[in-house]
């Protein structure tokens, strides 16, 4: 028997869409009053660790895998100034440092810390030239190895990129996360905002100091107002009876919400160096006493962008490849986001293992 | 003031514009409307595309330079309200005689040329005795070849008794 009605709608559809509808609502209904005690469970970093080097902030955590590692070359993680390091380390599944040390590689990861108002005049050369150097050095000494591997993700990528330009000597491979390069692309908003018609970085700097975390926030949340403020609630409320989902928001929200301050000096050469006036390209970045020179770089190069990254579009990332010396370099450019490159299921399963293969492939 | 006033007026013109648009756009998707599936359904694919072609008309309007010279603006008259405010609480720590924010980041600033002038003159150092080295190895090196080509020559032959 034909269940349509003259305009064609499906009545059976419409009785089993709002039956399914309604017990869904129900399901909705009781899971409303356990979001707290989920909220509670959310852990920041899953990967056993110990602190094994410290300088004022800074800690640098060493990663405890099952048995003896495998690798003698360490590998570092180096993250962004603006938000924690445990994105990296996030949580079962959702971990690329657990990916690392399981596949031997004896694996540690800076934390830089919380900055406070007497860091307001730490420049970049201090992170690049001071702390990753110090890092760096410690590592060699207590591998025994004369190099170590980088693995940047985003502003730390920048950061590693500048320290192998200068350092090479001490770099073994180098592996980038959607990491900021070529800054002259107006493809991204935060581009557009950094220019110096519109943006006047100096004042910004000399009135406020270190850049406050909710003013990052402010400007993270506005690349995407409506994704952000609007979209994800909804999702949140469509989802809140799967444990898995409300998991996985919990602990992303965690993290997206964990920012904190910049040094105004780094923030001032980020702005001005890079955003405005992209010396990195030119090879005229200076840092400290450095000219910085990407043509120095001459390890093997693991290139990772996310096609769809409102952050650091790809073509922000993508011109290093043709700007180093390295002669064994790759790019992949991964469907997803600016944090999905990192911690999406589907990057998990198959970008991650592809990337753990590529350094197995060159250490030692 | 003329020119304010006009700048002004744009800014509202655009900020109209982007919300007819939105509407807009909206209104097309509300179109594309089909009651042959189930209301639910439909509904999520309304919202989908609703908020789809927002956050693109939003992303138009964050691009445009009308939009940039408001936050200009914004930022810039945040910026000169905080600065008045630390000068005003400056000039009362300074009746008070007591520290201000000021004369802390001005401490922090000194400490900080310190620390750059000592670690120049460490790496300046560093250099040096690197220098040092090689020229002492290049030495070492030279004396090692000299006493090399000598040795044969003071060999006496040894005789047993």
């Amino acid at each position: 028997m034909d269940k349509k009605t003259g305009n064609g709608v499906d009545l059976e559809a419409w009785q089993t869409s709002f039956t399914n509808e309604t017990f869904t609502n129900l399901r909705r209904f009781i899971s409303t009053p356990f979001l707290a005690e989920k909220m509670e469970r959310v852990r920041k970093g899953v990967t056993p660790r110990e602190i094994v080097y410290e300088e004022d902030h800074l800690k640098v955590y060493h990663y405890i895998g099952e048995g003896e590692p495998r690798f003698k070359t360490p590998l570092c993680f180096v993250f962004a100034l603006v938000n924690r390091p445990y994105i990296m380390d996030l949580k079962e599944g959702r971990s690329i440092v657990a990916n690392y040390v399981k596949a031997g590689f004896d694996t540690y990861l800076i934390d830089w810390g919380t900055p406070t108002r007497a860091d307001r005049f730490l420049t970049t050369d201090d992170y690049v030239n001071g702390y990753l150097l110090n890092v760096v050095e410690h590592l060699r000494e207590r591998n025994g190895s004369d190099k170590v591997n980088l693995l940047g993700y985003c502003m730390g990528g920048t950061l590693s990129t500048m320290f192998t330009a200068i350092h090479q000597d001490l770099v073994k491979n180098l592996v980038l996360l959607a990491t900021g390069i070529d800054f002259s692309t107006r493809q991204g908003l935060i581009n557009l905002w950094t220019d110096p018609r519109y943006f006047d970085v100096d004042k910004f700097v000399d009135t406020m100091g270190n850049v406050p975390a909710d003013f990052l926030q402010s400007t993270f949340l506005m690349l995407k107002p409506f994704a952000n403020l609007i979209e994800k609630p909804i999702n949140l409320m469509e989802n809140i009876h799967r444990d898995e989902f409300v998991e996985d928001y919990f602990y992303m929200e965690t993290w997206l919400n964990d920012n904190i301050p910049v040094p105004g000096e780094v923030y001032r050469e980020f702005a001005k160096y890079l955003y405005q006036q992209n010396l990195l390209t030119k090879n005229r970045m200076p840092l400290g006493r450095h000219i910085v020179d990407l043509r120095k770089i001459t390890c093997p190069l693991l290139n990772l962008m996310a096609r769809n990254d409102d952050l650091v579009p790809c073509s922000q990332s993508e011109p290093l490849n043709d700007l180093v010396s390295s002669t064994d370099k790759e790019k992949v450019i991964w469907p997803a986001g600016h944090i999905g490159l990192a911690v999406s299921g589907w990057a998990q399963k198959e970008l991650w293992p592809r990337a753990v293969d590529w350094l197995v492939q060159r250490t030692d | 003031m003329s020119d304010n006033m006009n700048k002004g007026v744009d800014q509202i013109a655009a900020f109209q514009k982007l919300w007819m648009d939105s509407f807009a756009n909206m209104a097309s998707v509300w179109s594309q409307f089909s009651p042959g599936s189930p209301p639910a359904d439909e509904m999520r694919k309304m919202r989908s595309g609703m908020l789809k072609v927002l956050a693109e008309t939003w992303d138009e309007y964050l691009r445009t330079p009308l939009f940039m010279e408001m936050m200009k603006a914004s930022l810039n008259g945040a910026l000169d309200l905080k600065r008045m405010a630390r000068d005003g609480m400056n000039l009362v720590h300074e009746q008070f005689e007591s520290p201000s924010k000021e004369d802390i980041d001005g401490v922090l600033l000194a400490i900080r040329h310190v620390e750059r002038r000592l670690l120049d003159r460490l790496e300046g150092l560093d250099d040096r005795v690197a220098n040092l080295d090689q020229k002492i190895d290049k030495v070492d090196q030279r004396i090692a070849k000299q006493e090399d080509a000598t040795e044969p020559q003071g060999q006496t032959s040894k005789t047993e008794a």
